[in-house]
């Protein structure tokens, strides 16, 4: 049970209850005015940067407050709204305390979050008619956006083809907490004064409750808040949007419950404080260990979002309102609004704001923000086997040979914090770890891999050179008095690492050198835990507020950055292991932020062995993805407790799906590993696992368009079938990458079939034996244990390699079959990309990217190349060392009726001899039976998986003595 | 359900450069064992193994595609590797049950030439690994899939392994020789057992006698006594009685402060073992699990701990030794009393005689009275029968009968232990009654472990502190394991082990009692190679011994061939 105790609600933060508060009593006024106004005077407009003041009123003798207003209308269409503190700006405050933090509102989270996008538009301007108090900017492409600025009360409404799509300040929640000196009060001073001025005196206190603003202490610890009160907060509707996705990590439902009333609403908003939060609770809006501030608004034929760029603590409020049709409207359905409210603790007020109008768009530009996801090497998509722990060098080789004797592939074993010497990191245990090198070496020999556990928290102890050095040079986080802060973590008494200081990371790297972190070798990858960060005696889990970062910045101001610094600091670290040696890192992080996709991948932390986590954890990964860090999973089997062999035969199954693909277990749990459940689990286990490996080209493919595109590497039911309303919600059920695979884990104890909702209306076809699922609607396939619910859509063309090797590795060489599955018209498409796996050489063009069609009418399948650059050596050099590995196999799935009695296609490959162009290949047809679907098998076109050809079905020069042939 | 042909020249010729070209033999194909050749003859065509209802042009044969749904076209190349039950399923290319769809080989042939012929799995085929464990020769790696080059090591290997298998030998003969000595050892120790019995069971007669005699002796002394004191109050005075009865109580109670004594000072070093355990568990507990039950725990030993307890005052302790010891200055000389012939009693009785005369008339009246009315009632002892008091002479014979009783219960006891010990399961040939109780030791990782056989499990944490029980000794049992056999031949092999259960060890925080099975197989000395907790606190062992090497030697010697 998770403990709500150690962790805050919006009530128990003082800003969260004063912004609630706030809206509350805004709500509750009828004659309430947003205090902020733009100044006319003040507007500039240049190169598709609008600059301007807004003046925030403040009421006791009309003192203004200046706020700089920047927006800037991006190449992508995006728009950034900024909303600075002038005074804090310029540093004309003081702090209390003789604290040494920043007076400025923490203005670099775009430095660690931002990578590009950021050219503003040439072509965005300033409308040349306008209302009087507006000022209007039309951009986008095509200038079909355009943002309606009203000057008093402040507020933006963005519009795409003259709608409304986004709304700020429409409620007037808009609310900068500025700068204020801390007046004391004389407590007893007002027994003297006249009853008026005391009815007044209270009615200003109503709104001013200081209780909060100075200092705030929970469970023991005080925050000595040196700056005061000085939270953000906005409210952002999206008018006629009924679904709002994205703003992880929390255990819920893809489509954001609300927060604020209605049925099965939430009563807390949605909270974003990276918190190591223990044995965490399904269906909850409690924060969890990472936090991405992105959310998107999807209905009919439109998608829009926004992007909250503030790193300190967040609280959001989500609420819908439903307009009933009017019945005297004809023809106009009633719609729902769905209305937020965004809360930070300090920071900038800075917002993008996309407007679509597809996901696609969505996650396109926000990834040309927040950078595109690494690509990984080819075996971090492959199976991941983990425990706390494997306890000795020789327990991890006997469980690597036991893979291997059970005939089940996995490709990495992990090592959690026990193999450290007394949890001192970049040490062995010398009695349990006696030959690390020895043990690698074994699992190179299979191409496999090691990942080892190296948290952020360094040892405090002698005879220690990590903690030493560290001290030395000062790069450990420091408290809110300038020493450096000693907290409590695995090891006892730890510090940690500052990596926003450049310094801390060139000493990191350092640190991961093979000749500095003896044991490692090329096949060792790191596992960054605890880095949100969890400190055990802290508040709520983690640092204190006041504690200070490099640049004297407030851990408040970056709390939620802290864990990806550490992890882009470790990316860094394994990157440059050793000169010339350029090969992809591999990092896993439990904290994240916008940004954390271009270095690691992540998992969904600490979840339990039971039913509802397997459930809960497709929405999760769902949510993950279409928010821009898609390389994302959850710990197969559960961490804490003993899983039946149901729930982890299933949770393999569902496993398969998750792009991040690792089992874990606690320490106190029995062993677990695919081999031990014994018959039939061990079987159906490596079956699903078989599985995975055998799509792994499929899987490399759509890791590949997230890499270039955004694209989530699974994707919900609304970002495949955005017109679909029905399954806007739809959150258990999945497609992989753009290959139309669509998978439904089991995720109820005993169930024997699911129930797989289809969108449209092409022909859906069981993965295993081409059963045919037709119609838009929900169709029952069966599940028991063995079966995995997996149909593919028709229209596409899936690569796969079909030979069970022990590690993916061992694969690389391997043939490849092509499933075609055709649509309603007889069409299909498909892509493979492909490279070394390995290295950076992909980046100067050693890969090989095909595009696959299979055209009805003409009867004909081909492989083009994708890759529209003039080929460079790299290039050659890879296609070369491919030039043997050809497609083995063609299935076609859903062959037309006619084909029976074909015997043969002409197979024409590009660069081959005149002479010897014209190749036949066998064709075996098999009929429908039932609801099982006509096939045929191409046997062995023998055609280069780099190379162009043409497999021609329409011949019928020869071969028609067979005709009539039974089967 | 037939195949057609698209016959080509072209796909003829790289089979047959990769045929065997075995001198007198007919070439097999590449991957065919010598069993399976014959399937391999037709020039023309091949029936695939277990479905000859299907056929496949020669050509089709090692073209690295699978054509036979039971995998047998492709001997020598992985494109059938995933015929599998643990294959993702796929649709059956014919009706089902119409076909086999298993395997029919048992995998890639490597002749190995200079060691021995194997059967590698066609998943390990053309998969860039020198697989050396099974195909020595290399012949697996033949395309060179990513420029890997496996040179055939068969003649290093098969030397290595002859010389091991040599040794191996060697040992296991050693080992066989071992186990004679040890069911020597045994059956001697199990004649001791039967002689045991046989001496027993004569002593027990010879004791039932002793005690009938005794018990006769004692009869007639007490008549022999009674008489004495029907005649008039022998020497033997109650006061001798008393000190009698006075001393063996005495004994009784040093006895028993001594054993309290012991016991304190064990209560106590357990105490302060788990007040050590405390400590540290209060230093290492991890606050982070926010446990209730835990954080109560240790704030309870914190109340406890800061409590001012004192210890054992040493200076009352030494008075104890004082009182203790028999020898001291203070100890009561018992032979003084002990020799005492006056009788007291009579005087007690005469007490009457010490109070003034009107006060003793009254009394004197009325406890006659009362004393009447009670010796009338049986309740108190007419003094003049002395029957509250035995003679020295009663108290021995009495005396040298419990003992003799004692003694002949014992043997009895004895006797039932060592006829319930025959009966016991010592394993095959009763040969672990030769090595009970002997002990073996293995370092691993943090801790030393002690194998007692047929007694305990411990574990010793090299870093000090107090030993883990992983269990007693419950009863022999058997597993079936499947494991590679090290090259040294320590390890456990495939087949059925004897195991050796033991249970109910020390409780195991947040888990069960600690247990332990002891998987044995054969080896020449008693060792243990290898502990692995398989899941929490559950331990298993593998141990050699040569006691267990004559029971499935078969199976032993052959472990090194996997396939």
């Amino acid at each position: 049970m998770v403990k709500h105790e150690n962790f805050k609600t919006c009530d128990q933060s003082g800003f969260c209850k004063r912004n609630r508060q706030f809206a509350d009593d805004v709500s509750a006024s009828s004659s309430y005015t947003s205090p902020y106004a733009v100044v006319p005077a003040s507007i500039t407009f240049k190169k598709g940067q609008l600059d301007a003041v807004v003046l925030k009123a403040v009421k006791e003798g009309g003192e203004k407050v200046p706020l700089p207003l920047t927006i800037t209308f991006l190449e992508s269409g995006v728009v950034r709204v900024t909303l600075d503190e002038e005074k804090r700006a310029k540093g004309q405050i003081e702090l209390r305390h003789d604290s040494k933090a920043r007076k400025e509102r923490y203005n670099e989270a775009g430095k660690w979050a931002l990578v590009g996008g950021l050219n503003p538009a040439e072509g965005a301007a300033l409308a040349e008619t306008t209302d009087a108090g507006y000022t209007k900017v039309i951009y986008g492409k095509g200038g079909s956006h355009q943002a309606i600025i009203r000057h008093a009360p402040f507020s933006i409404d963005f519009q795409r083809e003259g709608e409304t799509q986004v709304k700020f300040n429409e409620r007037g929640f808009l609310n900068v907490e500025h700068w204020r000196p801390k007046v004391e009060k004389p407590v007893e001073e007002k027994k003297e004064g006249e009853e008026e001025a005391k009815v007044e005196e209270k009615e200003e206190e109503k709104g001013k409750d200081e209780s909060t603003w100075w200092d705030e202490t929970f469970g023991g610890n005080t925050d000595s808040k040196p700056r005061g009160p000085e939270a953000v907060a906005l409210d952002i509707s999206f008018p006629g949007y009924e679904h709002v996705f994205g703003i992880p990590e929390h255990a819920t439902r893809l489509s954001l419950k609300t927060t604020r009333g209605g049925d099965n609403a939430y009563s807390e908003p949605y909270r974003l404080y990276n918190a190591d939060v223990f044995e965490y609770e399904m269906d909850s809006p409690m924060t969890l260990y990472g936090a991405i501030p992105f959310m998107q608004a999807h209905r009919k034929g439109s998608t829009v979002g926004v992007f909250w760029l503030n790193a300190a603590e967040t609280w959001i409020d989500v609420v819908k309102t439903k307009n009933t049709a009017n019945p005297l409207a004809l023809g106009l359905k009633g719609h729902t609004d769905t209305q937020t409210h965004w809360m930070s603790e300090s920071g900038l007020l800075d917002v993008f704001v996309f407007l679509g109008p597809t996901p696609q768009d969505l996650t396109r530009q926000y990834s040309e923000l927040t950078g595109y996801t690494a690509m990984p090497q080819s075996f971090a998509i492959a199976y991941h086997q983990c425990r706390w722990n494997y306890v000795t060098d020789e327990d991890v080789k006997d469980v690597d040979r036991r893979f291997d004797k059970f005939n089940i592939p996995y490709d990495v074993i992990w090592l959690d914090i026990e193999y450290t010497h007394e949890k001192k990191y970049f040490t062995w245990d010398p009695l349990t770890f006696v030959n690390p090198d020895k043990m690698q070496k074994q699992l190179a020999k299979r191409e496999r891999k090691l990942v080892a556990i190296i948290d952020p928290h360094i040892k405090n102890t002698d005879n220690y050179p990590v903690i030493d050095e560290l001290k030395k040079k000062g790069l450990a986080v420091k408290n809110k008095d300038g020493d450096q802060y000693e907290g409590w973590c695995w090891p006892g008494s730890s510090m940690w690492i500052d990596c926003f200081n450049p310094a801390a990371i060139d000493w990191w790297k350092g640190l991961f050198k093979y000749d500095k972190f003896k044991g490692t070798a090329p096949n060792t990858f790191i596992w960054n835990d605890m880095n949100e960060p969890s400190v055990f005696n802290g508040p709520e889990t983690t640092m204190p507020k006041d504690n200070l970062h490099h640049g004297n910045w407030e851990h408040r101001d970056v709390h939620n950055i802290n864990g990806m610094t550490f992890h882009n600091a470790t990316y860094q670290a394994i990157a440059e292991r050793k000169k010339g040696e350029f090969r992809r890192p591999f990092v896993l992080t439990r904290a994240f932020y916008s940004g954390s996709q271009r270095s690691a991948a992540m998992w969904t932390g600490d979840n339990l062995a039971e039913w509802a986590h397997l459930e809960a954890s497709i929405p999760m990964v769902l949510n993950q993805g279409i928010s821009g860090f898609p390389f994302a999973g959850a710990d197969v089997g559960g961490f804490f407790g003993n899983p039946s062999k149901e729930l982890l035969t299933r949770w393999y199954q569902a496993g398969i799906y998750y792009p991040f693909f690792r089992g874990h277990a606690h320490i106190d749990t029995r062993r677990r590993e695919p081999y031990i459940p014994g018959s039939p689990y061990t079987e159906i286990i490596t079956q699903a696992l078989r599985l995975r490996y055998q799509l792994l080209p499929a899987w490399y493919t759509a890791f590949h368009e997230a890499s270039t595109t955004g694209a989530p590497i699974i994707r919900p039911n609304f970002y495949i079938h955005p017109e679909d309303e029905n399954g806007f919600a739809v959150d258990d059920q999945l497609y992989i990458g753009s290959t139309g695979l669509l998978a439904k884990p089991v995720t109820k104890e005993g169930a024997d079939s699911v129930s797989i909702y289809i969108a449209d209306s092409h022909p859906y076809y069981d993965y295993f034996d081409y059963t045919t699922y037709s119609g838009a609607g929900h169709h029952t396939v069966p599940a028991p244990l063995d079966k995995i619910p997996l149909l593919m859509q028709g229209g596409h063309i899936v690569p796969r390699r079909d030979r069970p090797r022990r590690s993916s590795g061992l694969m690389k060489y391997d043939p490849f079959t092509l499933v075609v599955v055709l649509d309603k018209d007889g069409n299909a498409s498909g892509s493979l990309y492909l490279d070394d796996g390995e290295t950076f050489e992909y980046q100067q063009g050693a890969f090989i990217h095909r595009r696959f069609d299979f055209d009805a009418k003409r009867e004909i399948l081909t492989s083009a190349n994708l890759d529209t650059s003039s080929p460079s050596s790299k290039t050659q050099k890879y296609v070369k060392s491919m030039e043997k590995v050809r497609v083995e196999k063609i299935i076609i799935v859903g062959a037309p009726k006619e084909w029976k009695g074909k015997d043969h296609v002409v197979v024409m490959e590009e660069g081959r001899k005149e002479s010897k162009r014209r190749q036949e290949a066998t064709l075996e047809y098999h009929g429908a039976e039932g609801k099982k679907a006509a096939w045929v098998v191409v046997r062995n076109p023998k055609v280069g998986i780099g190379k162009g050809w043409r497999v021609d079905f329409g011949d019928k020069g020869v071969g028609h003595e067979h005709h009539g042939h039974e089967h | 359900m037939g195949r057609k042909h698209t016959a080509s020249i072209a796909l003829l010729l790289p089979l047959l450069a990769s045929t065997s070209n075995a001198a007198s033999d007919p070439p097999r194909p590449r991957g065919v064992g010598p069993e399976f050749a014959k399937f391999y003859k037709n020039p023309d065509t091949f029936m695939c193994i277990s479905n000859p209802n299907i056929t496949v042009p020669i050509a089709n044969v090692n073209d690295d595609y699978c054509d036979c749904p039971d995998g047998s076209d492709e001997p020598g190349t992985a494109a059938c590797s995933y015929i599998s039950p643990l294959s993702p399923p796929r649709p059956s290319s014919g009706k089902p049950g119409a076909v086999n769809e298993t395997l029919a080989l048992p995998g890639f042939y490597c002749k190995n030439k200079g060691h021995i012929p194997s059967y590698i799995p066609f998943t390990n085929v053309n998969d860039g690994v020198c697989d050396y464990e099974l195909c020595c020769d290399g012949s697996d790696e033949y395309e060179g899939v990513g420029g890997v080059k496996c040179e055939d090591q068969c003649a290093k290997i098969g030397k290595e392994w002859r010389k091991q298998d040599e040794a191996r030998q060697k040992s296991l003969n050693a080992a066989r020789q071992r186990r004679k000595d040890l069911i020597a050892e045994a059956a001697r120790l199990r004649k001791e057992v039967e002689d045991r019995i046989q001496t027993l069971k004569t002593q027990i007669q010879g004791q039932t006698l002793k005690v009938e005699s005794l018990e006769k002796s004692l009869v007639e002394i007490e008549r022999a006594e009674r008489g004495k004191v029907v005649k008039g109050a022998g020497k033997g005075g109650k006061i001798t009685v008393l000190s009698s009865l006075a001393k063996s109580r005495i004994e009784e109670l040093t006895e028993n402060v001594g054993r309290l004594r012991s016991e304190r000072d064990s209560v106590k070093a357990r105490v302060d073992e788990l007040e050590a355990m405390l400590k540290r568990f209060k230093e290492e507990y991890n606050p982070n699990f926010n446990d209730e039950g835990v954080k109560r725990a240790v704030h309870a030993w914190e109340d406890y701990a800061a409590q001012d307890r004192s210890g054992p005052n040493e200076a009352l302790d030494r008075d104890l030794d004082e009182i203790l010891s028999p020898d001291s200055e203070s100890a009561i000389k018992w032979e003084e009393f002990e020799t005492t012939e006056e009788s007291d009693v009579e005087v007690l009785y005469k007490f009457e005689e010490y109070l003034p005369t009107p006060v003793r008339d009254w009394v004197d009246s009325k406890l006659r009275d009362l004393r009447v009315a009670l010796i009338e009632n049986g309740i108190l002892a007419d003094p003049t029968s002395d029957s509250t008091t035995e003679s020295k002479a009663v108290t021995d014979a009495r005396s040298q009968l419990d003992s003799a009783k004692r003694e002949l219960d014992n043997d009895k006891s004895e006797l039932t232990r060592h006829q319930e010990d025959l009966d016991k399961d010592y394993g095959p040939d009763s040969i672990f009654r030769a090595l009970k109780d002997i002990c073996v030791e293995k370092d691993s990782g943090e801790y030393t472990y002690e194998h007692c056989f047929l007694s305990r499990t411990t574990q010793k944490p090299k870093k000090g502190g107090g030993h883990t029980g992983m269990g007693n000794f419950v009863h022999i049992t058997s597993i079936t394991v499947d494991e590679e056999l090290p090259a040294d031949g320590k390890g456990l092999g495939s087949g059925e082990r004897i195991a050796l259960k033991y249970e109910n060890g020390q409780h195991c925080w947040n888990g069960p009692n600690r247990s332990t099975l002891v998987v044995l197989a054969c080896a020449e000395k008693d060792e243990i190679w290898k502990i692995v907790e398989e899941e929490k606190c559950v331990y298993r062992m593998e141990v050699g011994t040569p006691a267990v090497c004559g029971v499935d030697v078969q199976k032993v010697v052959e472990g090194h061939d996997e396939l």
